[in-house]
């Protein structure tokens, strides 16, 4: 049960009798009068807890997206029941309208759609229902809760899948290109075609000329079927923020984008999320369906406070290819003390594997060095300079072991690991 | 599509609520019965009033009363001034017990009590009781211990001795024609007898003597018995607020119309509703784990933070110092790994700024406060926007 604000009001009300006939009685008379209306209006009422719901919703929606959510009502009581209705979405689903005024009468249904807007990404959950039925005077409701759950998967976002196109159009480039270096190792023979000036005369296939008594040259594409190993690490250094992003969006992000190119490219990409243990996995999947895939496995990977445990990477690489692979360690290098497990286990990478380390570098160190204007802002700069310092230490450290090193802000990170990965291509390193 | 049914109802039905709370209702109310049970049987409505007539707790005296009832003196308990007088038609065979402890008899009105009866028995009376009605007694404090009867009065004489716990009284005007008994020393007695005109006027400050505690102990039933079974009547009179008269002129609660306590109650009332009106929640909340928020650039702040409060100027500047050369090496043509060296001679031939001045900024200079900190910050800067523009000119 739960009372209205007009049965304040009419509470309220009863001072106007009280004063004209300046009689204690009417106090008495009055609140009787009152309590009767409200326990007829509580016994005309509907019954909440005759009312069946169903949800009708979308299984996954891309963050910043907005998805609907549509709630079945039917009153299988006898009565009518009209009142306030609360679908009880968890906050950052961002559902909206939270409450809705709705009228159903006996036997009948009604649907009310609430649109979801979430800001988090993972799994937002709906719990219960609750219902207010008022009577007709709308002095008193019945209320009833009735547990109804759902779920909606919200999936990283892939606002970097603005930068595809044109890292496609680099990628098509690189396809039927002469090669200055056509004795590169990774290369592939595609073709012979009419030379036209300006092919390269290296790249004339002279046995082929003396064939054709024409001037035919070799054309290249790219090595096809190379395999890619994304490890994102989602140890506690992840869960930093980095421009109101967290580091492990940025990886996502990167990690999306990279998967994107790459299975266009025809590779094939192997995720994995790991800290201690395997927080997610994507392999063996191409095409759409990786993509598809990867954001499912993505969604609901939060960071975990606890320290990455670089010694098993290795081993996990293993488990996903046997063979020569580009692997991609999307991690944080901030410190040297911290990136010390990283550095250790390098070296058992990179001699069989070609290996990247991405990481996010914050906009707002690089502008702390800038200002220099008060004191404070003086040792700020110092200490911003100290950490960029840290970082190029690292990365010095990386490059000697072997490994590439792609740094960039949250928005810059994606694009730079995916042209990475085309210089990569176009060496023929994969 | 998910489905609920009637088993999904979380909230609980007031059957349910009130079967769930049954087993605490039943322990309510047997906790009240047992409390109203003591009470009933503690009070067994008789008044709780000490000395009362009717009271028969330690410290009442419904025993004395009950005995003299018994042996045929015709007892009445009156609660005030218009009873006792009521009560009272043979002023000549009645005696008249007052015992106003709580003084709420005024001056006149003790006056009145003290003639209305032949013999009137004035129990532990105040300074002021005295005055009104025995000006020539005096209050003496209080007297514990036994009494030895000292005296030739009847009832006192029966006693041998009583229970002393009470007052004494002393004799100011020494002309007056009394009989003073249990004389506790210095001129101090617990009764005093005084002959009026119109009768019998004993003033008793042996309190004691005459409660249920006390009654059967040593002499006391002798001298209550004696003294209160004289007559054939006994109007046993203790003050209650009955006898305050009201007091002159309208009290708040006169001139307040009748309207203003109900409309306030009323009020009170809608105020309850309101807060169980916004009070009531709309469904229980909805459980979410909030993610953790750790801004990244925190640990640089922190580092910056330290820096200032220990005063490391040096290491601040020379991280400044370190960021810059990094920065001035590819400005100036220079390969990655030359040595500082190199660069300050590179950086002297190109802005064309004396060699030891440009050492000093880079690598000599060693802050002593702050205000060197921030100029040689300063001069850095300028420096490196002297080398941009000497290798830029646009």
């Amino acid at each position: 049960m739960a009372l209205s604000g007009w049965f304040v009001l009419l509470v309220a009300l009863g001072v106007i009798p009280i004063v004209v006939t300046s009689a204690p009685i009417t106090l008495v008379l009055w609140l009787g009068f009152v309590v009767l209306l409200a326990a007829a209006d509580l016994l005309i009422a509907g019954s909440p807890r005759q009312v069946r719901l169903s949800r009708e919703l979308p299984e996954r929606i891309r963050l910043g997206e907005t998805a609907h959510s549509r709630l079945l009502l039917t009153n299988t009581g006898s009565r009518a029941v009209r009142g306030l209705v609360r679908d009880g979405w968890q906050p950052s689903a961002g559902a909206h309208p939270t409450r809705v005024r709705v009228v159903i009468p006996a036997g009948e249904r009604r649907a009310i759609v609430t649109a979801l807007t979430p800001f988090r990404r993972g799994e937002r959950r709906a719990a219960h229902v609750t219902i207010r039925s008022f009577g007709p005077l709308r002095l008193v409701s019945r209320q009833a809760t009735i547990r109804l759950d759902g779920a909606v998967t919200v999936l990283p976002p892939f606002t970097s899948r603005m930068h595809l196109p044109s890292r496609l159009a680099r990628l098509r480039e690189l396809d039927g290109v002469t090669r200055v270096l056509v004795r590169g190792p990774g290369t592939e023979f595609d073709s012979l075609r009419d030379y036209v000036r300006g092919d390269d005369v290296r790249s004339i296939d002279w046995r082929a000329t003396a064939r054709r008594r024409d001037v035919v040259v070799r054309t290249w594409r790219p090595e096809r079927d190379r395999r890619v190993v994304i490890v994102i690490d989602s140890g506690r250094t992840s869960a930093a923020r980095i421009a109101n992003e967290p580091r492990i969006d940025t990886a996502f992000e990167s990690a999306l984008l990279l998967a994107a190119l790459a299975t266009r490219a025809g590779d094939r990409i192997d995720l994995v999320i790991f800290d201690r243990r395997v927080r997610g996995r994507v392999q063996g999947a191409t095409g759409a369906e990786l993509l598809a895939r990867m954001v499912t496995t993505m969604a609901p990977v939060e960071p975990e406070l606890i320290e990455m445990d670089w010694a098993a990477v290795p081993g996990l690489v293993r488990s996903v290819t046997s063979h020569h692979a580009l692997v991609v360690l999307a991690t944080s290098i901030d410190a040297p003390g911290a990136s010390h497990g990283l550095l250790s286990v390098l070296p058992q990478l990179t001699r069989k594997h070609t290996v990247i380390v991405s990481s996010v570098t914050d906009p707002e160190v690089r502008a702390a060095t800038v200002n220099r204007a008060t004191r404070s802002e003086i040792y700020q700069a110092a200490a911003a300079e100290r950490a960029l310092l840290d970082v190029t230490r690292v990365a010095a450290a990386i490059r000697q072991l072997g490994a590439e090193v792609v740094t960039g802000t949250p928005a810059d990170l994606p694009p730079a690991l995916a042209d990475a990965y085309i210089a990569l291509k176009a060496a023929g390193r994969l | 599509m998910i489905d609920s049914d009637a088993a999904s109802v979380v909230t609980p039905t007031v059957r349910s609520v009130l079967r769930r709370a049954l087993f605490w209702i039943a322990m309510a109310v047997v906790a009240i019965g047992l409390l109203l049970a003591v009470v009933v049987i503690s009070r067994a409505g008789g008044s709780s009033i000490r000395l009362s007539s009717t009271n028969a707790a330690p410290q009442g005296a419904e025993a004395l009363a009950t005995v003299l009832a018994d042996h045929g003196v015709a007892v009445t308990a009156a609660s005030s001034l218009t009873n006792a007088a009521a009560a009272i038609t043979n002023p000549g065979e009645t005696t008249l017990l007052l015992y106003d402890d709580g003084a709420f008899l005024t001056d006149s009105q003790l006056e009145r009590a003290a003639s209305l009866a032949g013999t009137v028995v004035l129990v532990d009376p105040s300074f002021r009781q005295l005055k009104a009605t025995a000006p020539e007694l005096g209050q003496a404090g209080p007297v514990s211990g036994a009494l030895k009867a000292d005296c030739g009065l009847t009832a006192a004489t029966k006693a041998g001795s009583v229970s002393g716990g009470g007052f004494g009284y002393r004799i100011i005007d020494p002309t007056v024609d009394a009989i003073t008994c249990f004389g506790s020393g210095d001129a101090v007695f617990s009764l005093i007898q005084l002959h009026r005109t119109a009768g019998t006027f004993i003033v008793l400050g042996t309190t004691d003597a005459l409660t249920n505690e006390f009654i059967a102990h040593d002499g006391n039933a002798a001298l209550a018995l004696n003294l209160l079974g004289s007559q054939k009547n006994l109007v046993w009179y203790i003050p209650t607020i009955a006898d305050v008269t009201a007091a002159s002129g309208p009290t708040t609660a006169d001139l307040t119309p009748s309207w203003v306590i109900p409309s306030l109650a009323l009020l009170a009332v809608a105020g309850l509703a309101g807060g169980l009106w916004r009070g009531r929640r709309f469904g229980p909340l909805i459980i979410e784990n909030l993610p953790v928020t750790v801004r990244a650039s925190e640990t640089m702040q922190g580092r910056a933070r330290l820096y200032e409060k220990s005063s490391s100027r040096l290491r601040a500047l020379d991280a400044l110092r370190i960021g810059m050369i990094d920065q001035l090496i590819p400005i100036v043509g220079l390969p990655r790994v030359s040595t500082v060296d190199e660069v300050v001679t590179s950086v002297a031939t190109i802005t064309q700024q004396p060699l030891a001045q440009i050492r000093r900024v880079l690598v000599d200079a060693a802050p002593r406060s702050d205000v060197e900190l921030v100029r040689l910050s300063d001069e850095l800067v300028i420096l490196e926007h002297a080398v941009t523009t000497a290798v830029r000119p646009d």
